[in-house]
């Protein structure tokens, strides 16, 4: 039973975690219709931008959230005017092909300036862990968790209440309409990928505070977005969240009760019958409803 | 200062290559060229940077500080051709049968046993000389190929004396738990761990396989904790050994004795684990207070100190393993007085030599011979990697049982 609580409990530390890491991919997807396949390099480059200012300026990692994601949304807005825009202008294809070739390019990139090697950001209770009853709780992990569910809720509400939210939805759901009302749809475009880098940056200080990285691992953290948004579904911050959920506990679940060399398996036996049985995820696409 | 690390890696490959650097006396030196592919870049690019500045290092001394080598009554510059192969097989047999059509002799290996399985398969069958230092899988070394020798054993014999260490700690632990990657080192490095510690009788309570990539060990610390082992052993690549030790502290899953194939021996790991990687063992191939000499650099403390004129990325085994590799071809060449692949080949198969790295002594199917080239166990103690087994190499006795995390927090 103990072995149960504590599986659970693992499981959706990890899922709220991947829930952050893919909610910018889901919601370029969702509004953009773009395959961010260089998703995976907004996730390392907030990790080395924390590094450099944690170190720098001796703060908690998580105290440069503003920051990271302040350059983070800034480079996206820029690599979404000026690169992807032009690209998606020709063909939709084009952007898919266009961010795979800037991942390859900005991975070789990162490994000249921060070098192949594996880096660590190691806060001050890199270490600690407390119980609640049986069930062990490692203390980065739920301050990485804590941040994800802070984070997620401010998109969500950014989304809901705020005007640039509804200018976004609206651009979302009726692209012509909001065209037609005033809307200038390439800086809305611009926006919403300037803020889904700003949070693929904030997940990636998560990440690292809990994980080592490399320039390497960017190709794990698009697969994980991209399995995240089909489980979910497009477009939201909640569909990131259960599809993030959702993942941590098959994950955990299985490594537990199957073998740990498992969990990649039942992930995508478990895409392959989400995508048979229910295409748009658990909660379908957010924008979806007034298209 | 990484930058130019890397930068000076990638070009130095490069510039060996390059006619225009020269010293006005190697004009009259005759070229010996070496070919291969190292991963600069991909998965493999950490430790493919320090095999690449390993035989970088070795061909700059040896043509710069001691103006070429003599083979046969003739003087030779050494002409490294080393492409990067992205850590991909595919890349990297391309580059070398390119390398063979157009005549390169002699081959240096990459890294990771994926990479050099499939390239020396290509120098096999045109029967050149590949030596290497980065691929221990026995399946390198069980197809039957004359032409590939490494510098370690093969995975399955290369925890020999991991388990001879064991054996000696008292009291004398009973049993262990194994974890592992699901890639073809890992579980080759497995099988070797399960030979050597069965066959030495400890009792094996779990053995736990992880996925290529790792993003969490909880339930396999879960099941730690359920049986408690008196050793944990994992052969997993250094960002996974991080990660397996980082989620030992914070769940507090002690166990006697923890021991990291890779990780421990670089700076970046113990610097992140700080005081809790006290105590952690590792396999360690090389280190700078080895005794053994050569004509080359003389000493290994020699050898480090010009890496260090050349680099200022931390050196490692594998550096001097990629040095040695050099020497070793120079030898051998020296030994055969000729420079044709077949009689270079016969006095690799022969050779019985001292290197500032270690004895070079290969086994009939051509990798590390296990005790002249095998592991030397390491332990972190007070930050630093002391080497505590052999006897013969140790400089501080091994601490067991550790002490539990909580210990060594305080």
């Amino acid at each position: 039973m103990d072995l149960i609580a504590q599986t659970l409990a693992d499981g959706l530390v990890l899922g709220g975690i991947y829930a952050l890491a893919a909610v910018g991919f889901s919601l370029i997807f969702g509004v953009l219709h773009v395959i961010n396949l260089s998703h995976g390099i907004l996730v390392l480059l907030g990790a080395y931008l924390a590094l450099i200012f944690s170190e720098a300026l001796h703060i908690d990692p998580l105290l440069c959230i503003p920051a990271v994601m302040a350059v983070l949304f800034c480079i996206g807005y820029a690599y979404q005017r000026f690169l992807i825009q032009h690209a998606v202008d020709r063909a939709s294809v084009n952007s898919m092909l266009l961010t795979f070739g800037v991942a390859l390019m900005l991975q070789n990139v990162m490994i000249w300036l921060f070098s192949p090697d594996m880096k660590n950001i190691t806060p001050s209770y890199a270490f600690n862990s407390f119980k609640i009853g049986p069930v062990n709780f490692d203390a980065v992990r739920v301050s990485a968790l804590i941040a994800s569910l802070v984070l997620l809720s401010l998109l969500a509400a950014f989304l809901r209440y705020s005007a640039m939210g509804r200018v976004i939805r609206a651009t979302a759901q009726q692209t012509m309409a909001a065209r037609l009302c005033g809307v200038n749809v390439r800086h809305v475009y611009a926006l919403t990928f300037a803020v889904s880098a700003a949070f693929a940056g904030a997940a990636g200080i998560v990440i690292g505070i809990i994980l080592p990285f490399s320039p390497n691992d960017e190709g794990t953290w698009t697969l994980n977005a991209f399995v995240v948004v089909v489980l979910g579904g497009v477009g939201s911050p909640a569909g990131a969240l259960i599809g993030g959920l959702l993942l941590g506990l098959v994950s955990t679940l299985t490594a537990q009760y199957i073998g740990p060399a498992f969990p990649n398996v039942t992930m995508f036996l478990l895409l392959v019958l989400l995508l048979l049985v229910r295409p748009h995820g658990l909660l379908g696409n957010a924008f979806a409803p007034s298209r | 200062m990484r930058r130019r690390e890397v930068l000076t890696a990638g070009l130095g490959a490069v510039a060996f290559a390059a006619p225009a650097i020269r010293r006005a006396n190697a004009q009259t030196l005759k070229p010996l060229v070496i070919g291969g592919s190292v991963p600069l870049t991909g998965a493999a690019a950490e430790t493919g940077l320090n095999v690449n500045n390993g035989y970088v290092t070795a061909a700059t001394y040896i043509n710069e500080v001691l103006g070429g080598v003599e083979i046969a009554g003739d003087k030779y510059k050494i002409e490294l051709k080393l492409f990067d192969d992205a850590s991909d097989p595919a890349r990297a047999t391309t580059l070398l049968q390119r390398q063979i059509d157009e005549g390169t002799n002699f081959f240096l290996g990459s890294f990771g046993s994926n990479i050099v399985l499939p390239t020396a398969a290509i120098t096999e069958r045109a029967k050149k000389p590949m030596v290497q230092t980065g691929g221990g899988s026995d399946a390198i070394f069980t197809r039957g190929y004359k032409y590939v020798f490494g510098m370690y054993p093969r995975a399955t014999r290369q925890f020999t004396s991991g388990a001879a260490l064991f054996k000696s700690l008292q009291p004398t632990p009973a049993t262990y738990s194994l974890i592992y990657n699901n890639d073809a080192f890992s579980k080759t490095a497995a099988e070797g761990v399960k030979i050597s510690c069965d066959g030495q009788g400890f009792k094996r309570l779990d053995q736990f396989e992880l996925p290529a990539k790792v993003t969490d060990v909880s339930s396999v610390l879960a099941s730690v904790r359920a049986k408690t082992p008196d050793m944990l052993i994992c052969v997993v690549h250094d960002q996974d050994s991080l990660l397996i030790a980082r989620q030992m502290v914070a769940t507090n899953t002690n166990v006697k004795l923890l021991f990291q194939g890779l990780g421990p021996q670089l700076g970046s790991y113990r610097e992140a684990l700080g005081k809790y990687a006290e105590a952690i063992l590792c396999s360690n191939y090389w280190n700078e207070d080895v005794p053994y000499k050569d004509k080359f650099f003389g000493n290994s403390k020699k050898f480090a100190e010009y890496y260090r004129t050349k680099y200022t990325r931390p050196i490692a085994y594998h550096v001097a393993g990629a040095a040695a590799c050099i020497e070793t071809y120079i030898m051998a060449m020296q030994a055969a007085k000729s420079l044709k692949p077949e009689a270079v080949r016969e006095a690799l198969a022969a050779a019985d030599f001292e290197t500032f790295y270690a004895r070079i002594k290969f086994s009939p199917e051509g990798d590390g011979d296990p005790i002249a080239l095998g592991s030397m166990i390491g332990q972190v103690q007070k930050g630093k990697l002391e080497t505590v087994f052999p006897d013969a190499a140790k400089s501080a006795p091994p601490i067991y049982p550790a002490p539990t995390w909580d210990k060594k927090g305080a």
